[in-house]
């Protein structure tokens, strides 16, 4: 099964795990790692090439991050381009983790960042336009 | 004044420069400037796609960045430098590029340095290039966020590591 390791600023990634745990219970292979204010990106690195370490089991991994461009998006991205079979995806959100957790299992990692992709961006929604469409 | 802002930040782009420096300053151009960084084909590749829609990203060599900014082409730009260590700002300072303020963005812990917050810590050569700056009349500051204010920040070096500011 594909590997998720989340990174994020602060405490949103532990959080996320937390929230997700609440709906559909103990996940498997998911891990979080939290970039705090004191870290170098290089530690913050180290730790996150830990997490991918203990995640991946020959499938791969997946990398949910919080923000494009931030830093733990920039350290996921330079350990991403130097490993085998490691994507990353930005913008992480809580049903992006969701259908994650219930419909990874058996898919490729391509497949698995298409998920997680779809869920994430699809989630998004304002009340008005769900109002409208009644 | 092409350059408005020269922060010395371990962390390169990332998210406070992207979200709050620019949209506090409108930069146009966002250089990133460190020897080592410009002649790592990876980290120049992963800088440049995190440039924001309004701004260009350059990474380049402190000598490259001094020249670029004294040149005609830096003249209509909005710049804003991010330099990796003191060091970088000191090195930009005697190449030749004139600024009144440096400030010291994230420093994080390296071997060999030591805390004066928890967002800076400095090393003993870090300490010697801003003292240098300083003793030029250099402004040295310390803000994470644009609205933080712009005091002098040397004395709070000196006081904190006087065995190394002294």
């Amino acid at each position: 099964m594909v590997g998720i390791v989340l990174v994020s600023h602060g405490n949103m990634a532990e959080g996320m795990i937390d929230a997700a745990r609440m709906i559909v219970g103990e996940m498997e292979g998911v891990l979080a790692v939290s970039l705090q204010e004191m870290d170098a990106i290089e530690d913050l690195m180290g730790r996150i090439d830990a997490g991918l370490s203990e995640v991946d089991t020959g499938d791969g991994a997946l990398i949910l991050v919080d923000a494009f461009g931030a830093s733990p998006f920039n350290a996921s991205a330079r350990l991403a381009m130097q490993r085998e079979k490691t994507e990353v995806i930005t913008g992480m959100n809580l049903p992006m983790l969701l259908e994650l957790a219930v419909q990874r299992e058996g898919q490729d990692l391509e497949a698995v960042t298409q998920i997680a992709f779809e869920a994430g961006s699809t989630s998004i929604r304002t009340l008005s336009q769900i109002m409208k469409k009644n | 004044m092409p350059v408005v802002h020269i922060r010395m930040d371990n962390r390169l782009i990332h998210g406070q420069i992207l979200v709050s420096w620019n949209s506090a300053f409108k930069i146009s151009h966002i250089i990133v400037t460190n020897n080592v960084v410009a002649s790592d084909p990876l980290q120049v590749t992963l800088l440049k796609a995190v440039a924001p829609l309004t701004a260009k990203v350059s990474v380049l060599t402190i000598k490259d960045c001094v020249n670029y900014c004294n040149s005609p082409e830096a003249e209509n730009e909005t710049i804003f430098i991010i330099a990796k260590y003191p060091e970088d700002g000191l090195a930009l300072v005697e190449g030749g590029l004139k600024m009144p303020m440096l400030n010291l963005g994230n420093q994080a812990f390296v071997r060999g340095s030591k805390k004066i917050s928890n967002t800076v810590f400095l090393t003993e050569s870090g300490v010697k290039a801003l003292k240098k700056l300083h003793q030029d009349g250099i402004r040295i500051t310390c803000r994470m966020m644009p609205n933080d204010p712009d005091t002098d920040y040397w004395p709070t070096i000196e006081k904190t590591l006087p065995e190394w500011a002294k």
